[in-house]
């Protein structure tokens, strides 16, 4: 069975610093993996390589078993992969309708408006209001709405938790449960490890650029030394 | 209903600005008041394309006027040199030529932002200015290019004043209606995303160079066409239409009016022309009075004349 996401060997840097340094990462289709870690792991920057933002040195990686190493990122969104950006990164002067409508890639039985509203209901009461009126959480969910909108294969999501109160990441983890259920392939970065526990059956956790542990959610909570030592808890 | 009655108000304005030197013909100054209200409109296109690129797509170009320059000369050429004085084929000769210099000089352009993209189309447009100034057998160089031929329009002949007005409001109606149609498309949403996060919109799989490439020719074919109306007008191109004089002067009609609106560019071609035109028959100092407004804008209404109506209709909504 070919994997939906398969990284190999990935190095990349910024600049001189070496940021990656050999992240191996595989999800097969319709499955969900969290990445976790400490800040300045290096989660963001695998994200970023992933979407075609930063071009890696060395290492491959394979969307759906298509080599799309160094490829831009609107091509790699084409080949189905979909970032929910860290921060929501919403256009701030579009409409909630017009945000979703900009980013629809129309797929036979595939996300529409009407199906993301379905899923998100709060969107649905804000449809003409404009991205910068929205609240904290809003903005989350019509992130995670506009990316369905592109009928991705593949979700990356960057802390979609971040800044959000607590019932609000549980909306969140929620709305991820459903798209996991539906057999969407999803790889989350996420600092709140619950979060990340409940969404990911898989979880990898990094540290200085490389991955130091891979495993199910209940056996990184059975790893005391490996939460402690590189979650912090 | 309203939305009948609104399309119906617009109708009936637009109907009036067509007719103007029709029913102003018994005013003393219709034909002076036709000349400038000529003149707003052909500004007001140039103002609107120039919009396209700095208000909807965030592409602050100091260049915008070697489009307007190429389609006037083009025009003008065209008429005397293909001895045809058919609208159709000096206006399509003005739109093609803008667009093809918008297509040359946006390819190499387009890939830059901010500071960068705003001096490279400052020094493209300085080049072409230079062969405008320098080419003196084609353009006329420091003499300009006089008796350029008013068109026809499949035999109607469009010489006189009146109905070279006509032709310029039709086309500024056309334009802005087509202009309208354009930010109100996904389309134009997309130019509204790359302006605010071109790095998302690559993410949502848009090839952002391409789209801010038509997005830049677009811009300049319409400023092309602009060029042409403004040559069929005053009979004449000089230099300076492609000089950076008319691309500050673009640039301040959109700033003052408001950037990123239809309305805005138009008021503000009506408000520079204005004291251009008018203000300055009355006072020798009506410059310093443009220079004074500018200055006035940037410092307290960066949203421009729409900025200010927005914000005074929310408050008086409280």
């Amino acid at each position: 069975m070919t994997a939906m996401l398969e990284v190999r060997g990935l190095h990349a840097y910024y600049g001189e610093s070496h940021v990656l340094q050999g992240v191996d990462l595989t999800i097969e289709a319709g499955h969900a993996v969290s990445l976790v870690g400490r800040n300045g792991a290096g989660k963001t920057t695998t994200l970023s390589a992933i979407a075609g933002f930063l071009r890696p040195r060395r290492g491959v990686i394979r969307i759906g078993g298509v080599d799309v190493t160094g490829v831009a990122a609107h091509r790699v969104a084409h080949a189905g992969v979909a970032l929910v950006p860290q921060g929501r990164r919403i256009f701030s002067d579009l409409s909630v309708h017009e945000n979703l409508v900009v980013a629809a890639r129309s797929v036979d039985g595939g996300w529409t408006e009407e199906k993301v509203i379905g899923l998100l209901p709060a969107l649905g009461r804000r449809l003409a209001v404009s991205g910068d009126q929205l609240s904290g959480g809003e903005q989350q969910m019509l992130a995670i709405g506009r990316a369905l909108m592109r009928n991705p294969r593949l979700l990356l999501l960057d802390e979609p938790s971040e800044g959000l109160a607590p019932k609000l990441v549980e909306e969140v983890g929620v709305a991820l449960a459903h798209l996991r259920a539906g057999g969407l392939t999803i790889l989350l970065v996420e600092q709140n490890l619950a979060l990340a526990s409940a969404v990911g059956e898989r979880m990898y956790v990094m540290n200085k650029g490389a991955i130091v542990f891979s495993g199910a959610a209940a056996e990184l909570a059975a790893a005391r030394e490996i939460e402690t030592r590189y979650l912090g808890i | 209903m309203r939305r009948v009655a609104t399309w119906l108000a617009i109708a009936v304005a637009a109907a009036g600005l067509v007719a103007f030197p029709y029913w102003s013909a018994g005013w003393e100054s219709s034909r002076f008041a036709t000349t400038v209200l000529r003149d707003i409109l052909v500004f007001a296109i140039f103002a609107l394309s120039l919009d396209l690129l700095v208000g909807f797509a965030g592409m602050p170009s100091l260049g915008h006027a070697a489009f307007f320059g190429a389609g006037a000369y083009a025009a003008g050429i065209a008429s005397q040199r293909l001895a045809t004085s058919e609208l159709a084929v000096t206006l399509a000769a003005a739109a093609a030529s803008a667009a093809l210099l918008a297509l040359v000089i946006g390819a190499l352009v387009v890939r830059t932002a901010g500071i960068f993209f705003l001096m490279l189309t400052l020094a493209f447009a300085q080049i072409v200015f230079a062969i405008a100034f320098q080419w003196t057998s084609v353009t006329g160089g420091s003499n300009g290019l006089a008796g350029v031929g008013r068109p026809d329009l499949f035999g109607i002949d469009l010489s006189s004043s009146e109905r070279i007005y006509v032709l310029v409001a039709v086309a500024f109606l056309a334009i802005a209606l087509g202009l309208r149609a354009i930010v109100h498309s996904p389309y134009g949403r997309a130019l509204v995303g790359v302006r605010e996060n071109e790095r998302r919109m690559r993410a949502l799989g848009y090839d952002t160079t391409r789209l801010r490439l038509s997005a830049f020719v677009l811009a300049g074919t319409i400023a092309g066409i602009a060029g042409a109306l403004s040559a069929y007008s005053l009979r004449f191109v000089s230099a300076q239409d492609v000089g950076i004089g008319t691309s500050i002067r673009g640039f301040v009609m959109v700033l003052i009016g408001g950037a990123g609106t239809l309305v805005g560019p138009v008021l503000g071609a009506a408000i520079v022309t204005y004291i251009e035109r008018v203000l300055s028959s009355a006072t020798p100092v009506a410059e310093t009075v443009l220079g004074l407004v500018f200055i006035g804008f940037v410092l307290l209404a960066r949203q421009g004349l729409v900025g200010i109506g927005r914000a005074a209709w929310a408050q008086a909504r409280r």
